[in-house]
């Protein structure tokens, strides 16, 4: 019987088409090995497991507006994606996922990471990056009176300085201590600050009680207790307005511990920048003896001329470099004209962050904030427990199936079981093909879709036995018992796809998972169902020439 | 041979008044504790919030816990030595504004001053306001997309009389299976809006295959009440739905057995609603059938020999029971339970 014949040659097609989809392939990956992340080569089932079985974090961005309205909102988010898609393409994960999500949100999916908050950190940060000139003016030291006028109108937090002058005095003299040895080894720098070091602010204004000179032209430095009451003073938009034009305010990273007291440093720089991350080609992290971790940083062509001459302009000036709005380290003296080249000091930080930032440099700015809407982490031991537990529940569904429709339907049953492996088979070949994620709701989706699968059997079996019931012979009851379940089958199998594809619409992760494996285990039971068990029945038939009796 | 419930020939219909009592009160229970009790156990994917899985080296005392970390719901999590911690409040929410993830490190530092490096934080859920309405919005459309994908398809296959009580009995299936996870506590979250639309295509699969034996059995054009056909058609396909749901059933119970803590409410959902898909096949289905097909009758029907104005033709041939219209009338009960 050539029907037959073809019958036969398409199921076993498919077969060979699955196992091939399902063999473990040698993939190029990315692994962790010994904490590193190095590309090598892995064999495994090309099965995409999503985040809830494998563990790792899943992220989703917004444009932040809490600091300010931005006006082209889908052009921002569009060029945040290009940096961070660089980022993390940089951060050393397998088969990361970054996308746009609607036209206001950024996903970030890392498979089996296992430092969330560092990977947040690298998503997060802004890593604007300016070059700014210390102001050598003493603009604030003139502006101060005004400045604590202004303060004293408003009347602030408490009234009036906390800090005795005596107390004052000792601390200034205990930081000037401390910085002898540094401001010394300098050499000429040390003499410049000297020369023009104002006289420290003895007023007893409402600003100008809580700071302090410092080193060099511009830095101030406010006691750890005063800072959160400096901070209020000069976020307030009175105060921001009477600020010395073209000057403004940025606090140093780092805090100084002197004597038990710990201290913050702000410098007051020139607004305009003399150059901006932008220009950076590339970066790198370094351990340096003299100045602890560091960021190497390249200039590209036209940035490192614009630097040049820039900076051969403030020659013995102190230049501040400010990342995200903090000085980063104390801003160094131009002792000349500086290329291409440059450093930035991070201090007391270790080399992963230098790593992260040298990363975030290379990759650029972010064009604006984004502040996290969703963050989901999901521990790789929690992953595998998943996968063990759903299979477990996955053979014991197809164990009490078999079961039952071997129990119930006999030689019949045992036909529709054989048809279940293949339907297994083909679902697992169907998701591997189209690329679908294999999540734990997914597990359990074809776990349900066994229980289905099997119903299609049933109903065709039913109505054979029915047919046979009512006198015909076993071919024509096989022919009709197909022929008559056909339309229920169909059916069934159309609505439960048509309410899995409005799950996959507005299901997000896991949930569409569950819709992938439905509408797959659908789409292969009724193959199974309806063009296996069939072919099966036409061998059986063909074989067993005009059979009298059926086992179902 | 081995053949269950075979040719059969219960009167199943009849007993349509009981079941419908059940089903109402079911649904009266359910939202009456939805008016009283407030609303569903959403979970924090709807609500926003923080969500911390912890796992302790040694089962905690959760006095202790609750004590340490007051602000949180705090429940097992399967295993004694597993925990959620569930910030929902409106504070944490707020506190989320800023970041969504700072929640989850405060707790993470509270859990340290207590327990050391007694435990490991294995997932942790942080989900802003603005997201959670949005995925409370987007499972709204998609139940009533759902629905109406449903009902325009059993519309176009079989005739409207059909399509409205199999939309209707499905309607049902919903409606109880919402007021069994009310009743139930099962806390609401994506998966369980993927059980209900599951269920949304498996309940409707049950009455297709009754109402494509109901077809089938009027088109041998028997002179039979339709109340007889009906009743014949859920007999004839009895064996069918039995085994079906024991295999369904069967793959269920496994899931709600083996496959750990995470699948449980889904699991639960799904075998609550694979048995009330039966159930509403035969009692919720057939008699509202019934009762369309008196109210709308057909006009062809006498010709054809399509012998479905139900009342008249039940009171012919089984004057014993009851007068029939009264059933019908009644079978709008479930129907209002609806609205």
């Amino acid at each position: 019987m050539t029907n037959l014949k073809y019958r036969l040659l398409l199921i076993a097609g498919l077969v060979v088409a699955s196992i091939w989809a399902l063999w473990p392939r040698t993939v190029i990956e990315r692994v962790k090995r010994d904490g590193v992340f190095v590309f090598d080569t892995v064999k495994r089932v090309p099965l995409k497991k999503g985040l809830d079985l494998q563990g790792g974090m899943y992220l989703a961005l917004e444009i932040d507006e809490s600091r300010g309205a931005v006006v082209d909102k889908a052009d921002a988010l569009d060029r945040a994606l290009k940096v961070v898609r660089t980022r993390i393409d940089e951060f050393g994960v397998a088969e990361p996922v970054v996308q746009k999500v609607g036209d206001n949100r950024i996903i970030v999916e890392l498979p089996g990471i296992d430092d969330p908050e560092r990977a947040q950190a690298v998503v997060q940060q802004a890593a604007h990056l300016q070059f700014l000139i210390a102001d050598e003016s003493n603009a604030l030291e003139r502006a101060l009176p005004r400045l604590d006028q202004i303060a004293k109108d408003l009347g602030g937090p408490t009234s009036g300085g906390a800090l005795g002058d005596t107390a004052k005095k000792a601390q200034v003299s205990g930081l000037q201590k401390l910085f002898t040895p540094d401001s010394g080894s300098k050499g000429a720098d040390s003499a410049k600050a000297d020369s023009a070091a104002p006289p420290a602010p003895t007023t007893g204004g409402p600003i100008s009680s809580l700071l302090q000179a410092g080193q060099m032209p511009g830095e101030f430095y406010v006691s750890e207790a005063n800072a959160a009451r400096a901070e209020y003073y000069f976020s307030l938009p009175q105060i921001q307005a009477a600020f010395p034009p073209g000057k403004t305010m940025k606090w140093g990273a780092d805090t100084l511990s002197v004597g038990g007291s710990v201290y913050r440093t702000f410098y007051v720089l020139d607004s305009r920048p003399i150059l901006t991350g932008e220009s950076i080609n590339d970066a790198n992290p370094n351990n340096t003896p003299i100045d602890g971790t560091v960021v190497e940083f390249q200039l590209d062509n036209e940035g490192g001329r614009r630097f040049r001459t820039e900076t051969a302009k403030h020659i013995q000036d102190y230049m501040a470099i400010v990342l995200d709005d903090r000085v980063m380290g104390r801003p160094p003296v131009i002792q000349s004209a500086i290329g291409t080249r440059g450093q930035i000091t991070l201090g007391r930080r270790d080399l992963q962050s230098a790593q992260d930032l040298a990363l975030v440099l290379r990759a650029g700015a972010l064009p604006v904030p984004l502040k996290i809407a969703e963050v989901r982490n999901i521990g790789a031991s929690l992953g595998q427990d998943s996968i063990r537990k759903g299979t477990t529940a996955m053979v014991i569904a197809v164990a009490a199936v078999v079961f039952i429709m071997v129990v119930y339907y006999r030689f019949s049953g045992l036909l529709a079981v054989a048809a279940l492996v293949l339907f297994v088979l083909y679902t697992l070949a169907v998701l591997a093909g189209f690329n679908a994620v294999l999540t734990l709701p997914g597990l359990a989706g074809l776990v349900l879709s066994v229980g289905m699968a099997v119903d299609a059997n049933v109903l065709i079996f039913e109505r054979i036995r029915e047919e046979l019931a009512r006198g015909k012979t076993v071919r024509t009851a096989i022919d009709e018992g197909f022929h008559h379940a056909l339309s229920a089958i169909v059916d069934t199998s159309v609505t439960t796809i048509l309410t899995a594809s409005v799950l996959y619409q507005y299901g997000t992760g896991p949930v569409r998972g569950f819709a992938v494996t439905l509408i797959a285990g659908i789409a292969a039971s009724l193959f199974a169902a309806v063009f296996i068990t069939r072919t099966f029945y036409l061998a059986w038939l063909s074989r067993t020439r005009g059979a009298q009796a059926l086992s179902i | 041979m081995f053949r269950i419930l075979h040719d059969t020939k219960f009167d199943f219909i009849k007993w349509w008044r009981v079941a419908a009592i059940l089903t109402v009160a079911f649904i009266v229970l359910g939202l009456g504790s939805f008016a009283l009790r407030g609303g569903v156990n959403l979970s924090i994917e709807f609500t926003g919030g923080t969500l911390v899985q912890v796992r302790f080296a040694q089962p905690p005392d959760p006095a202790d816990l609750r004590a340490l970390i007051s602000h949180a719901e705090i429940t097992q999590f399967g295993d004694p030595t597993e925990y959620t911690l569930r910030l929902q409040g409106a504070e944490a929410i707020a506190e989320q504004a800023t970041t969504a993830e700072g929640v989850a490190k405060e707790v993470e530092t509270l859990l340290k001053t207590k327990y050391g490096d007694g435990f490991t934080i294995v997932r942790t859920e942080a989900v802003g306001p603005k997201v959670g309405e949005e995925l409370a919005r987007g499972a709204i459309i998609a139940m009533l997309l759902a629905s109406l994908i449903t009902l325009a398809y059993l519309a176009f296959r079989f005739e409207w009389r059909f399509g409205l009580a199999a939309v209707l009995s499905t309607a049902h299936d919903v409606l109880v299976t919402m007021a069994f996870i009310k009743l139930a506590h099962i806390e609401v979250s994506l998966t369980v809006v993927a059980a209900i639309l599951t269920l949304l295509g498996y309940s409707g699969n049950d009455t297709i295959i009754i109402f494509d034996r109901v077809r089938e059995n009027l088109k041998k054009a028997r002179k039979e009440p339709l109340y007889d056909t009906l009743n014949r058609s859920i007999n004839e396909t009895l064996p069918r739905s039995v085994l079906t749901h024991v295999t369904t059933l069967a793959a269920t119970l496994a899931l709600l057995i083996f496959a750990g803590e995470v699948l449980r409410p889904f699991a639960w959902v799904m075998a609550f609603g694979i048995f009330v898909a039966t159930f509403s096949s035969i009692y919720v289905a057939s008699p509202v059938l019934l009762y369309i097909e008196r109210k709308f009758p057909r006009k062809e029907s006498a010709g054809k020999g399509l012998y479905v104005s139900a009342g008249q033709a039940r009171a012919e041939s089984k004057a014993e029971v009851e007068s029939p219209p009264k059933p019908i009338r009644g079978s709008k009960a479930p129907a209002a339970g609806r609205r």
